[in-house]
């Protein structure tokens, strides 16, 4: 029987090959092509039914002119300055109670993963409700307090906060359960040392837990970064992209133009520079936290 | 360790074979399926038509009452014309029948014939070779010019001067007004003009209960900036304060004009002064539910009100004007016209089915089942619509309000022109952060550099 070696030694059979097909398959037709087709297309504008046509730089050059690419963006920035603070404080709180030894903490901890595997279209739907300028149950008790009413979804300048918040509810209950277990893998013995030598639970808090927590928030930072990076249901749903494009986000102006307009060419244009914008981002974040860690 | 590696190697090719089994087996399932899914691979000859039927299928707007429609038309003709059976089979929903439609085109499984065609889509049907020329049937003009005006069958033309689409219906926007709502604000006729419309507003907008909440509003639209909410606003106005007046003339954009820039004064002013709301409604229409005293909608939302709100009293007229317009209001008439697509092996056929489709007996069905307007000419002449009218008399505005409408330009790029107006609606109307001059340019010369970027 004739057998190829590897450069390890490990022996490249047939049936490995054949084990290890459907994935690759998998992998060929749902990542690979895709990939490849839509690197084809930057260059192309195509419609679906019509044949492509090719037209070089133009899908970047006319990226550079475009005022609502350059909005989409910055929405997106802001959103990440928002949401991802937002979550990490929220998230931290929440996992600090939650570690807690107390009754029914189970209970609590599911129930702050609940809004998670909740649709996300019937979440939006649901704080549609709640944000309503003139009928939305938060500005009737805010109207009952004598505060407001608080222009929750029709202010330029409160939309993509009032996104970022319904968006951290969402999806906190995902970073409760990392920094749970961020929390738990703390040795004991270091705050058991910590307060022998008189050290406060502030102290404690600031000298042993942020910092043993760091791989955990570099992992959480990376993690809401990339799903921030990411947000359509929330603006698709509630404001379409407003008021006056305030929450119009990078991945819902992609699916405009691929899917409302046809502009093929020029959301696989938009889709590689975003790639791109949260690659540059991912590596910087990693940069900064990594030398915090190492400090 | 050899005896180890003899059964490690024997347990792997076993599981190889089985995972090559599982991965045929696979394969020929999802072949399988392929082939007994209709649409998907090439088509087949069904047992009809190697029996010498042939089949067509035809797919009208997914809702209740067109369904029921097609439904009824389609038994008729299939008991009239046993060699030429007709599938019925409405649009996949999706959110668009445009989507659907595109699709079905790029995956060539268009059905032989549609009634849901909005002209506004056409020219991406045809720039992808979708679709039939009608005018090439030798009985073309013989068979649409007895049913519609010439000059709207004209405005149906595409721009390589063939015909594809078949005049249908139409279901003009008009201003549907609560007459409770306004008489209790002392109000007796609907506003015809902007100033009637907006001091009747100052009037009717009010917080009954001193709640702090408005109770009851003049209007209200979708504040989202979602590009077909402006056929239900701004465009009809347009098309009403410019004497018919569209997006282009002459294939150039043309909407930078004082009618544009009225419009746009006219919404910001209901937005300004608090007469239309700047929130979402959810939980139900507020025409419906008595919140609201005027709405712009087309002839389908009679069923609506008999339905829901069947206590209600309310009328229909004419949309608002500017002050000192003087003529008949036009509007959009938000066609839906019949086509047959390129991809059927039955075009001469479908095109007779077609034609059934909009016989003057079918139309009156259209109106009694659907209640939407019939693209004819002579609809409140005509005797066999009469007792139609006669026990339906809202109806009549609608066909009185039929013949002076007016659909979408024949170019491409007139959705995302749609979306520019609708940010810049949103900015100029709802939240007054730009004049309606600055408006207006600004949207003329976002459209023109869509235009351009898109040749």
């Amino acid at each position: 029987m004739k057998r190829r070696r590897s450069d390890s030694g490990h022996s490249l059979r047939a049936p490995g090959i054949w084990l290890a097909s459907p994935y690759l398959l998998f992998f060929a037709a749902f990542v690979a092509y895709p990939l490849v087709f839509s690197l084809v297309l930057v260059f192309h504008r195509w419609n679906i039914v019509t044949p492509m046509q090719w037209v070089g730089l133009k899908n970047f050059s006319r990226m550079v002119q475009d005022p609502l690419f350059h909005a989409s963006l910055m929405n997106t920035l802001v959103f990440l300055v928002i949401h991802i603070p937002l979550q990490i404080v929220v998230a931290l709180g929440f996992a600090i109670l939650l570690n807690i030894p107390l009754r029914g903490r189970g209970f609590f901890r599911a129930l702050y993963f609940l809004p998670v595997v909740v649709s996300g279209v019937a979440v939006t739907i649901v704080w549609q409700q709640l944000y309503s300028y003139d009928y939305g149950i938060l500005n009737l008790v805010l109207r009952a307090v004598h505060v407001g009413p608080v222009p929750w979804l029709v202010d330029s300048g409160m939309a993509m906060p009032s996104i970022a918040i319904m968006a951290t509810w969402k999806n906190v209950g995902i970073y409760i359960v990392l920094f749970l277990v961020g929390l738990q893998n703390i040795p004991r013995e270091l705050y058991e040392a910590a307060s022998i030598d008189g050290a406060s639970p502030t102290h404690q808090f600031r000298f042993i837990t942020l910092p043993l927590l760091n791989p955990t928030m570099i992992v959480i930072v990376v993690l809401s970064t990339i799903g921030g990076f990411s947000l359509f249901v929330e603006p698709y749903v509630l404001t379409g992209g407003g008021p006056m494009q305030s929450t119009l986000s990078g991945v819902l102006y992609i699916y405009n133009q691929a899917f409302y307009f046809g502009h093929m060419g020029y959301a696989a244009a938009l889709g590689f520079v975003y790639a791109i914008v949260i690659l540059l981002v991912v590596l910087l974040q990693r940069k900064v936290l990594g030398k915090e860690d190492t400090a | 360790m050899n005896v180890f590696r003899t059964d490690n190697e024997t347990m792997v090719r076993v599981m190889c074979r089985q995972a090559l089994r599982l991965i045929a087996a696979l394969a020929g399932i999802t072949v399988s399926i392929c082939l007994l899914l209709p649409g998907c691979g090439s088509r087949s000859e069904s047992k009809s038509e190697a029996a010498g039927t042939v089949e067509l299928t035809y797919w009208p707007a997914p809702n209740v009452q067109e369904t029921e429609f097609a439904d009824s038309v389609v038994a008729e003709w299939n008991a009239l014309h046993p060699s030429i059976h007709v599938r019925m089979q409405p649009i996949p929903v999706s959110q668009s029948t445009e989507e659907v439609l595109l699709a079905a085109i790029a995956g060539k499984t268009t059905p032989d014939i549609c009634s849901n065609i909005w002209p506004g889509a056409l020219r991406d049907y045809t720039d992808a070779g979708g679709l039939v020329a009608l005018d090439a049937f030798p009985d073309f003009d013989s068979v649409v010019t007895a049913r519609t005006p010439r000059g709207l069958l004209d405005s149906f033309r595409s721009t390589d001067g063939h015909v594809y689409q078949l005049p249908w219906k139409t279901n003009p926007v008009m201003m549907y007004y609560n007459d409770d709502l306004l008489k209790a604000a002392g109000i007796n006729r609907p506003p015809r003009t902007y100033g009637e419309y907006l001091a009747d507003a100052a009037r009717v907008t009010r917080d009954i209960d001193g709640d702090g909440t408005i109770d009851v509003w003049m209007g209200e639209r979708d504040i989202r900036p979602i590009w077909w909410q402006r056929l239900f606003d701004f465009y009809p106005f347009l098309i009403a304060a410019s004497d018919g007046g569209t997006l282009f003339k002459n294939g150039q954009i043309d909407f930078d004009t004082s009618a544009a820039r009225a419009v746009f004064s006219f919404f910001q002013a209901c937005y300004a002064g608090s007469y239309y709301p700047k929130t979402f409604f959810q939980g139900g229409d507020p025409f419906l539910l008595g919140k609201k005293a005027t709405h712009f909608s087309g002839p389908w939302n009679v069923a609506a009100i008999a339905k829901f709100a069947p206590s209600m009293h309310y009328g229909v007229a004419p949309l608002p004007v500017p002050d000192g317009y003087s003529g008949p209001a036009y509007t959009y008439g938000d066609y839906k016209n019949i086509a047959i697509f390129s991809n059927s092996r039955h075009p001469r056929e479908a095109w007779e089915f077609a034609k059934f489709l909009v016989t003057a007996e079918h139309d009156r069905m259209l109106l009694e089942i659907a209640n939407q307007i019939p693209l004819r000419g002579d609809l409140l002449q005509n005797p066999g619509f009469a007792g139609y009218f006669a026990q339906n008399p809202v109806m009549v505005k609608f066909a009185e309000q039929a013949i002076r409408t007016r659909g979408m330009d024949p170019v491409p790029d007139l959705k995302e022109i749609f979306d520019t107006l609708s940010q810049v609606f949103e900015r100029c109307c709802v939240y007054g952060k730009e004049s309606p001059q600055a408006a207006v340019r600004e949207a003329s010369l976002r459209a023109q550099l869509i235009v351009d970027w898109n040749r």
